[in-house]
């Protein structure tokens, strides 16, 4: 190549053909939560493809949470959400979901999401236990299903999340001094405002 | 960064007859009434095979728009420069990754996408087959490219499809920075030396063609799309974008006093701007893979896949399955 960039000239020369990619080349889907500050709920923001956990949360951390406040993320498995049906107009999706009995077995913890407005994000209400996620969704109705008309509800295992350890917190602390975290740092106004007193342009 | 306006050429409307009648009904209801569509909603064939196509290019456009910058990441003049360069172009990949996963949500894979860039067969934006120069090339870039890309990408947001807006939302907000960032750069260098007002001048002669087919060939001359605008995939005609655009930004490069390369290029009585006829055989020509930088653009992808493959093999587990993203 004659490239005007010295790095792209140093490339080594690929001579084989590049075939089409095999399936799972880009890995699988992690679903993406992050809490904005403290005191808020996680709300979902995306997926990641990453190979494994650990590296679908370091993934997220850098697609999700670089320029904006962040009090914490998680990421989980995007076969281990459990999804409702989508339900329209004033149509409450936990008027749809099937009555589940109370189960006999080892219960565990879920996190509910609802979808109370269509086009918004999917956003934590609460946590129930239950040993199925079906019965997860059944109980939330109970415990969460209050006055907006909720479209769909996801219900996650919790010891199915990758959860951003107290100690990982600290990569989102930034300095109070710290300049840039605003678009509007960018501050060329009094430049711009010197350079236009002192030219004749206008 | 997008450029947004060749994206619609030729589309048939002819399938919609195949279309249930009742479900098309409802659809275009909903999109009246200003509801988003989500994933598992019923979508016409030709709604999901345009978003596709529209989504991926502009992934694709985050993907290459990141090389011409780049390359001015080590050359960036200073510290300063250079970081936030660099958070730039990170901001810039990581578009294309937020862009790639709504354009899954419809059903194309993420390695039927990647393929399809290495082999030509899917477009991006043609403004990235151009050059940077110098310094104030990759200005240029940064304050005027992005800004019409957030002229794009703020009408697009308001579109029909849930995952795609959500995904245009977090991108608008940072591409702000970009903007700011570009104006800065460009207002440093139009206060500073003889020369480096006379190299922002050579970059505004060299990327004003390029700017003007940044939003696709004029309305006498593009594919009809009503049943787009109707369903709230394309917010607004190439002729609309351009005319907000310089609407926004001849006058900010005038106060700076630099010269617009178009000797007709003024707003007339009505608003409108009027200006020279930008040359669409170049930009066809182009955009079918004969422009300065084409060949070296895809050529640096098609490396990277290649000398990354053993490192994505090596992650591979037993374990892992695709299912299609939820939102």
């Amino acid at each position: 190549m004659n490239s005007l960039d010295p790095r792209v000239n140093r490339l080594p020369q690929i001579t084989e053909a590049v075939l089409p990619k095999a399936a799972l080349d880009q890995f699988g889907t992690y679903e993406v939560f992050v809490q904005p500050k403290e005191g808020k709920p996680f709300q979902h923001e995306g997926i990641v493809h990453a190979p494994n956990l650990e590296l679908a949360w370091v993934l997220a951390k850098e697609t999700f949470t670089r320029r904006f406040t962040c009090a914490s993320l998680y990421v989980v498995d995007t076969r281990d959400v459990y999804v409702s049906p989508l339900t329209e107009g004033d149509k409450n999706v936990y008027d749809v979901l099937p009555q589940v009995a109370e189960q006999s077995g080892s219960k565990k913890n879920f996190e509910i999401y609802h979808l109370v407005k269509r086009g918004k994000q999917h956003v934590h209400v609460g946590t129930v236990q239950a040993v199925l996620p079906q019965e997860a969704m059944h109980l939330a109705g109970k415990q969460f299903n209050h006055s907006k008309v909720v479209f769909n509800v996801w219900a996650i295992a919790t010891d199915t999340i990758r959860f951003t350890t107290d100690e990982e917190k600290e990569l989102w602390l930034t300095l109070p001094e710290k300049k840039f975290r605003d678009a509007s740092d960018y501050k060329g106004g009094d430049k711009l405002k010197e350079f236009l007193e002192k030219s004749n342009f206008n | 960064m997008y450029g947004g306006g060749n994206t619609f050429e030729g589309i048939k409307t002819d399938n919609l007859a195949q279309e249930d009648p009742i479900k098309l009904a409802a659809f275009e209801a909903r999109i009246a009434r200003g509801e988003k569509i989500e994933p598992t909603d019923w979508m016409p064939q030709l709604y999901r095979k345009q978003l596709i196509r529209m989504i991926e290019q502009h992934a694709h456009s985050e993907i290459i728009g990141a090389l011409p910058e780049g390359t001015w990441i080590t050359r960036a003049p200073g510290f300063k420069r250079k970081m936030s360069l660099m958070a730039k172009v990170q901001d810039e990949v990581g578009h294309a990754q937020l862009l790639y996963s709504a354009a899954e949500t419809l059903g194309k894979s993420r390695e039927q996408m990647i393929d399809d860039l290495i082999n030509g067969k899917s477009k991006y934006s043609n403004i990235f087959n151009y050059p940077t120069f110098t310094w104030a090339d990759c200005c240029f870039i940064s304050w005027l490219v992005d800004a019409g890309a957030i002229v794009n990408q703020l009408a697009n947001a308001k579109g029909s499809y849930g995952p795609y807006c959500r995904a245009l939302d977090r991108i608008c907000a940072e591409e702000s920075f970009h903007l700011k960032y570009g104006h800065h750069c460009v207002i440093y260098l139009a206060s500073g030396t003889a020369k480096q007002r006379q190299m922002f001048q050579e970059a505004l002669n060299r990327w004003w063609p390029p700017m003007m087919h940044f939003f696709g060939p004029s309305d006498k001359i593009s594919a009809h799309t009503e049943v787009l605008m109707r369903w709230k995939v394309k917010m607004g005609t190439n002729d609309e974008m351009r005319n907000q655009f310089l609407d926004m930004y001849v006058p900010k490069i005038w106060e700076l006093g630099f010269t617009i390369p178009d000797p007709n290029l003024k707003k007339n009585e009505s608003g409108k701007w009027e200006y020279t006829e930008p040359d669409w055989e170049e930009f066809k020509r182009v955009i079918n893979g004969d422009g300065p930088c084409n060949k070296e653009r895809l050529e640096v992808r098609r490396i990277a896949e290649a000398r990354g493959k053993w490192v994505r093999e090596a992650l591979k587990t037993p374990k892992m399955s695709y299912v299609t993203p939820l939102a």
